[in-house]
């Protein structure tokens, strides 16, 4: 099994991810797991203990919504399905990272 | 509309909480089962794919526990552990658990019971409808050094009519009758009042109904409305009293309603009648003349309406009533005009006594707390590995400060239960104790605002006491953890406790001043001499029934009275035991009784100016003798002094100083602006016949043999005790006037002792709660040197190992007490000085700030802290230097 490095999620950045992976569709907890660390090339590792507890929180705060339904070989899976508030949400979270990445970029740069 | 969701998402995780907890194990299991597939998919042995997904999945439980913690009701389940958890661990400590719950109930009890009286009398609105509305009218002369000139039926009228800002103003006086129709003649305290007096007050009736426009009429039916208790305690709470008919006055009086229960306010009157229907105050000059102000005033201030502004109309009335009736007002008579909220009359001599004994407890419950929280110091210091442990398997912070806090309020709580016992079983004491200040004591009871209170009070006691330990337990925890255990961990925590000890010594030293004021002035009002000799005199109230003893004017009919009283007193003095028997007009030390008036010496003044005023009195012969009031100059009334010889009148030296240079006796005065002269005969010594902290008023004594009364009371000196003549003598009454009531039998000693009774039960309470105070602050100082010690077992024996006298390590430890003391009573010393002027209003013959005192209370809290610290100081003398240095 290929060790791929390690990067720790910050608070915040973990919530940022679920919300833009739900925004392709509905997903249950696995599948969203395993979106991020596909499309980050490994990079990014979702760690469970963390996962369901964000995905709880996001659902509390009403920025996700969550509903039972089959999942692709039938089995019974809770789906996650951005709401208008998380969509919003997505919207200023993704903002202030750029904003946060670009001043740390530029910082790497120039100083 | 994110709120809303919330609030469903942290209800459904409470209400089904089974469902959604399986919806969390499925959601966790399919993820386990994708990812083991996953693994299985990537190949290698099921067993060793089913391992790895675990592993890396992490700890189920683990997860689940913070998947909870997002739903917002992990503080719920955490309290009802932290609960169980804190309640096992107070039932293991029994006696920590039973001090501090002792501690925290007395001062909680003593709270809760002080704040019923306080709700009662001062916070709850008087049982009247809007009763903020209702004033009583009051005529001030200032400049005559008259508190209240009192009303006259026309002035009632000309206020209510020219008055704009008060809806109405009613009339009121009370005297006393003789009510017959029951079981034997009752002497009733009579309201004597306007028709519309209930409807001003905002009264409604319990039974039948009060009186109606036009009944106060002349020539209109006697009608009777009856007290709430007199009803219940005379008539035995008939139920169909109303219609009953009673004799009065030689009327037969109607009863039409029962009031319910209110204050006896203006007086604990018995019954009430309209205006019309009192013998007196229908006699033509009564109603007639402006100067005959034998009344009061009572108003409802329009809705609205600022007191402010009824106060400015009603001192506008009084100036257009002495420019349009100058003849009504004497020279020198200029009364001004002004009303008060009853409320303010009714609780305004109750108000510092009160307020004081709440700062009191309020300080009583400071210093408990602060002792509890040295205690719960003291028990964290065995709890540190325990707490340790727990921090070591995860407890957080906060989670640490919570279970404290947790233990306090449950010790709070149990403080709580215990107070509030305290406080029932203190009511009755304490309404009868507020009974003296107010008529409102009757108000008193535990209700819900006392509950609410007493429960505010457990919930900030315990917070209080809860983290103020809490604290320095974490300093303490964290370097417990990173291995700093030892040495500089206490020293936060010790300087806590120092800070606490001292606080309680501060506040001690506060209540001990305020205690100590109380009981010095308790002391001088009991060394007040009153100027007679109390031991050994019966007194009794006589009240004949009047409408015998009248003449057709009705005018008192002298000759008749006294065919009552002189055969008595020969009766009286006949009964084995009795030294002398007297007649008066009242007993002394009677705030109740004023029977005020001017007087004119001959020579000096003159009818149409303003004159010096005095307290009227009657006395028979043998009464200042029975009493024991001294004779100064000239002589004592005597058998002759009756109608037919030379009017004579006895004055207080008090007056004799005030009005003559030289010697009175032989001059003239008159009470009647000149009509009549009464030759002065004598100078008696001064009696405090009002009250033993006013000073002795000025007395004109008349003769009671020329100015008999019908209301009067009876003296009987005896060599024996007193009380024991009672019956012989009321039976002697009896067979002189079937009629007669005789009431409030009682001796002068008991008159004294009551009179002392308030200020003495102030005194006592001040110095009970100092006490407290004092006791808990001990065992506090005592507490924290002893933890010193245990502290410092190591170094003191080291000390001592090289060479340290016992005596110099007592005096080290003892100095330590001996500087908290220092710094406690400065601290002390600046509270008491900024609160005592507090407290002035209650003190009689001694300055807030009397230096003995502040001196004695100071040698009583070093005394007591010298006590408390010698005993664990002692103790370190003690230690074995051997056994101290293996300490560990």
């Amino acid at each position: 099994m290929p060790t791929a490095p390690n990067v720790d999620l910050l608070q915040g950045t973990l919530d940022l991810l679920v919300l833009r992976t739900l925004r392709t569709g509905p997903q249950h907890g696995w599948g969203i797991a395993q979106r991020i660390q596909q499309i980050s090339e490994d990079v990014l590792r979702v760690n469970q203990g963390s996962l369901y507890p964000a995905l709880h929180r996001l659902e509390h705060e009403g920025w996700i919504e969550a509903e039972w339904g089959s999942s692709d070989n039938n089995r019974r899976a809770k789906f996650y399905r951005l709401t208008r508030a998380g969509e919003k949400r997505l919207g200023e979270e993704t903002a202030s990272w750029e904003r946060l990445s670009t001043a740390v970029a530029r910082v790497l740069r120039m100083a | 509309m994110r709120a809303l969701a919330r609030a469903r998402h942290f209800l459904r995780a409470l209400i089904s909480r089974g469902r959604v907890e399986r919806e969390l194990a499925d959601e966790l299991a399919l993820h386990l089962e994708l990812e083991t597939e996953k693994r299985l998919r990537d190949g290698g042995p099921p067993e060793e794919a089913r391992r790895r997904a675990a592993i890396a999945f992490g700890g189920v439980e683990s997860v689940k526990d913070e998947v909870r913690e997002s739903w917002g009701i992990r503080f719920l389940e955490t309290l009802g552990q932290d609960l169980k958890y804190g309640a096992r661990s107070l039932r293991r400590n029994p006696g920590f658990t039973g001090v501090v719950a002792l501690t925290l109930g007395l001062g909680i009890g003593a709270n809760t019971a002080v704040f019923s009286v306080v709700r009662g009398v001062l916070l709850r609105p008087l049982p009247y409808a809007r009763g903020q509305e209702v004033v009583a009218l009051h005529q001030p002369a200032p400049e005559s050094g008259i508190e209240d000139i009192g009303f006259s039926v026309k002035d009632v009228a000309d206020y209510a009519a020219l008055t704009p800002s008060l809806e109405d103003v009613v009339e009121y006086h009370s005297m006393t009758f003789t009510l017959l129709g029951g079981p034997e003649p009752q002497r009733v305290r009579t309201g004597v009042v306007s028709a519309a007096f209930f409807d001003v007050l905002g009264v409604a009736p319990m039974l039948g109904r009060t009186f109606r426009k036009g009944e106060d009429a002349m020539g209109a039916e006697a009608l009777l409305v009856l007290s709430h208790s007199y009803w219940q305690q005379r008539l035995g709470g008939d139920p169909n009293v109303v219609g009953r008919r009673f004799e009065m006055n030689d009327r037969v009086h109607t009863v039409v309603g029962v009031l319910p229960p209110l204050p006896g306010y203006p007086d604990e009157n018995d019954v009430y009648m309209p205006a019309s229907a009192c013998p007196f105050r229908t006699q033509p000059r009564i109603l007639e003349d402006r100067r005959q102000r034998g009344y009061q005033a009572f108003a409802r201030v329009k809705a609205g309406v600022p007191l402010e502004r009824a106060r400015a109309d009603v001192a506008t009335v009084v100036e257009r009533l002495k420019s349009e009736y100058p003849d009504a007002y004497p020279q020198g008579l200029a009364p001004t005009a002004t009303l008060v909220s009853v409320r303010e009359e009714m609780v305004r001599s109750a108000r510092p006594t009160l307020l004081v004994l709440l700062g009191t407890v309020a300080l009583v419950l400071l210093i408990a707390c602060a002792n509890v929280a040295n205690l719960t110091l003291a028990r964290l210091s065995d709890r540190g590995r325990e707490m340790g442990v727990r921090a070591a398997l995860g407890a957080g912070r906060v989670r640490l400060l919570r279970q404290l806090l947790t233990e306090s309020t449950l010790l709070a709580a149990l403080g709580g239960v215990l107070g509030l016992a305290i406080a029932f079983l203190t009511r009755g004491a304490l309404v009868q104790f507020a009974a003296r200040f107010t008529p409102r004591a009757d108000e008193v009871r535990v209700d819900g605002a006392v509950l609410a209170f007493s429960l505010l009070a457990t919930v900030l006691t315990g917070l209080l006491v809860g983290s103020l330990p809490g604290l320095p337990a974490f300093e303490k925890l964290a370097r417990a953890l990173a291995g700093d255990g030892r040495t500089t961990a206490g020293r936060s925590r010790q300087r806590v406790r120092s800070v606490l000890a001292v606080s309680q010594l501060a506040l001690s030293f506060m209540l001990l001043i305020g205690a100590a004021l109380m009981l010095k002035s308790f002391a001088n009002l009991q060394k007040v001499d009153p100027g007679f000799r109390p031991d050994r005199v019966l007194t009794m109230r006589i009240d004949l029934n009047w409408s015998k003893y009248v003449n057709p004017e009705r005018r008192v009919d002298r000759q008749r009275v006294l065919q009552v009283f002189e055969p008595l007193w020969e009766r009286v003095r006949g009964v084995p035991g009795v030294v002398t028997a007297a007649t008066g007009l009242t007993f002394p030390l009677n705030s109740a009784f004023s029977n005020n008036g001017s007087f004119m010496i001959e020579g000096i003044h003159q009818a149409d100016q303003a004159l010096p005023r005095a307290d009227y009195h009657a006395a028979s012969a043998h009464y200042f003798e029975t009493l024991g009031v001294p004779i100064l100059r000239g002589r004592a009334f005597d058998e002759h002094d009756r109608d037919g010889a030379e009017q004579v009148a006895i004055v207080s030296q008090g007056l004799a100083r005030r009005y003559w240079a030289g010697d009175p006796v032989g001059q003239r005065i008159s009470g009647d602006r000149g009509q009549t002269w009464a030759r002065i005969v004598g100078i008696a010594g001064d009696v405090r016949q009002t009250a033993l902290a006013a000073e002795p008023p000025d007395i004109i004594y008349y003769s009671f043999g020329q100015f008999p009364g019908y209301a009067s009371t009876l003296f009987v000196r005896s060599s024996g005790d007193p009380v024991a003549l009672a019956d012989r003598i009321t039976a002697e009454i009896r067979g002189l006037d079937p009629q007669a009531a005789v009431t409030n039998v009682q001796t002068l000693e008991t008159i004294r002792h009551d009179a002392l009774a308030s200020p003495r039960l102030t005194a006592f309470l001040l110095g009970l709660f100092a006490f407290v105070a004092l006791a808990i602050s001990a065992a506090g100082l005592a507490g924290v040197l002893a933890y010193t010690v245990s502290q410092r077992t190591r170094e003191i024996g080291i000390r001592m190992a090289l060479g340290a006298q016992p005596g110099s390590v007592l005096r080290m430890l003892m100095g330590q007490g001996l500087a908290s003391v220092v710094i406690g009573l400065l601290i002390g010393l600046v509270g008491a000085l900024g609160l005592s002027q507090l407290v002035s209003g209650l003190l009689f013959g001694v300055a807030p700030t009397d230096p003995w005192c502040f001196a004695g209370s100071a040698i009583v809290l070093v005394a007591v802290a010298l006590v408390a610290s010698f005993l664990p100081a002692r103790r370190a003398t003690g230690i074995d230097p051997i056994l101290a240095l293996r300490t560990e």
